[in-house]
């Protein structure tokens, strides 16, 4: 395996993977996701103020993966075909990359306006991983 | 500072060899390089090697800068295995200037190589996307192509770019591709194949992206003592820029910038003392169409989001005002990771020299590298200049 998240990494991470909670810094204002690390905005090395988004968000860019997936999205792919991921801007404002569902993959563009659900992502060693894609909201 | 020189380099050809090791790949490197020397070179006078390599495949995950060297003579140099994804050799370049800057090496090797085709398509497919940001960008289901991707789909919203830009970029590369006996996919296309090519990642179809490679470079570098020992054609090294940025593009203000492209290459110019305007011809890191496009706009070649237009003009032909890619870039030579970025130098060196044959362009004296790891984690930069400081 190339590269891999671990079961104990990827549980430390449960609340960024559920419920996509923010770190809005408090010197600058700007919301960071994952919220760790140091502002991604100004730099500070504060303590962040954890915000849960209220889960939409503007579509940045897409793209539509037609073959060669990572390894944990080869079921999937060989089960569903192409599918479509981007980068999304929440409303608070952090940028996050999510895989868009529940929609035809050629339907997603720049600009459309989308909602984060809970989806099983993968699994991994006998255990599913469930974390946030994104549908489109009329 | 001391000055520090490129005496020789040399590269293996780029493609697929399954009869070839990666040391022996290597090998083949530091014996064409020492063969380009125009002095004789003794292998045992390199001080310190530094091997860049992602390790794809998983072959020798642990001392393959060791591994190599000692295979290739080096016999006892101290050797530092460098990782940074598809910029490993750039840095290993800059990372032997500092040595020999620094007086602690007389002579320093740079170079890399990787094995990616003789492994199950399976496999290759698991390293490939290793350099992407891994918890979250990975866990979105993208692929190495996709984060590119998503920077030519912003791109092409934000600037106008378009599918034709894209596609000049590769048919300018295969050309001059077609005149590198060392390139990987040696042969030409036109803009409508390039055009109309399958999809990998939409936007990118496939005559947008860069092959699998197996390969390996080394590139000798002196300080000015040891440089005229060695030869009377001598290629500076004028500046060598590098820095790195957040792994994953959704970490970074602007979807439509590498910003550790534009600190390296400032930092390059600020030690050759020389602005953008003034290189004349680079080999830049188009692992992706739209790669290509954006370093012209970080380089500082042309105006933010003009880079479309600016292809789409012929200035990076080889008959243009600034040639880009004499090589065939990585999308026709070939992109053997750990390779790339002493296989650009390569190129420069042999163009400053007069001794690219067939790819030749006349009267430059110039050249600059841009070597990217992942989609803009980490970056190195070279300025070269023909001739004594
Ligand atoms: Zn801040």
């Amino acid at each position: 395996m190339g590269a891999y998240v671990s079961l104990p990494t990827w549980w430390r991470s449960n609340d960024s993977r559920y419920r996509l909670v923010l770190g809005k810094c408090p010197e600058c204002g700007a919301h960071n996701f994952p919220a760790e690390g140091v502002c991604a905005s100004c730099n500070a090395d504060a303590d962040f103020e954890e915000v849960e988004p209220e889960g939409t968000g503007t579509v940045q860019a897409v793209t539509v993966i037609s073959g060669g997936a990572p390894p944990e999205f080869d079921e999937y792919q060989t089960r569903e075909g192409a599918f479509a991921t981007g980068i999304i801007e929440l409303a608070e404002g952090a940028r996050l990359p999510g895989m868009f569902c529940d929609c035809d993959p050629s339907e997603i563009s720049r600009g459309d306006r989308v909602e984060a659900v809970v989806r099983r992502l993968y699994e991994q060693e006998g255990v599913p991983r469930y974390g946030v894609k994104f549908r489109p909201v009329e | 500072m001391n000055e520090v020189y490129v005496v020789g380099a040399g590269q293996t050809d780029y493609g697929s060899f399954p009869r070839e090791s990666y040391r022996s790949l290597f090998k083949e490197a530091v014996d064409t390089a020492v063969a380009s020397v125009d002095a004789e070179f003794d292998r045992e006078s390199v001080d310190e090697a530094y091997v860049g390599t992602l390790g794809v495949g998983g072959r020798q995950l642990g001392l393959p800068g060791p591994a190599v060297t000692e295979f290739a003579g080096l016999n006892g140099t101290a050797t530092t295995r460098v990782e940074n994804a598809c910029a490993a050799s750039g840095v290993a370049l800059r990372q032997a200037v500092l040595a020999v800057r620094a007086g602690v090496a007389d002579v320093a090797l740079a170079g890399g190589f990787e094995v990616m085709n003789d492994v199950s398509s399976e496999r290759t497919g698991e390293w490939l996307g290793v350099s992407g940001e891994t918890e979250w960008e990975r866990m979105a289901g993208t692929t190495f192509s996709g984060v590119y991707a998503q920077m030519a789909d912003a791109h092409m919203a934000e600037h106008g770019t378009t599918r034709e830009h894209l596609s000049r970029v590769a048919v300018k590369n295969h050309a001059n591709g077609a005149k590198n006996p060392h390139a990987q996919l040696g042969f030409e296309t036109n803009l409508e194949d390039a055009m109309n090519a399958p999809a990998v990642a939409d936007p990118l179809n496939l005559f947008d992206c860069c092959p699998t490679s197996d390969g390996a470079s080394a590139v000798l570098v002196a300080s000015r003592d040891a440089a005229e020992e060695l030869t009377d054609n001598p290629i500076r090294i004028a500046g060598a820029g590098q820095s790195s940025g957040r792994v994953g593009l959704f970490q970074r203000p602007s979807l439509t910038e590498i910003p550790a492209t534009q600190r390296a290459a400032e930092q390059a110019y600020d030690e050759a003392d020389i602005g953008p305007e003034d290189v004349e011809f680079a080999e830049v890191h188009d692992c992706f169409s739209i790669a290509e496009l954006l370093a012209y706009e970080d380089l500082g070649f042309c105006e933010r989001g003009e880079a479309g237009p600016y292809v789409a003009s012929g200035a990076t032909e080889p008959d243009g005002e600034r040639p880009v890619n004499l090589s065939g870039g990585l999308k026709s030579k070939g992109h053997p990771i750990g390779a790339t970025g002493g296989g650009q130098v390569v190129e420069v060196f042999k163009q400053l020299r007069g001794e690219a044959g067939d790819r030749q362009v006349s009267g430059l004296s110039r050249g600059l590298t841009h070597n990217v790891g992942g989609s803009g984690g980490a970056v190195a930069v070279h300025v070269f200049e023909e001739g004594w400081a």
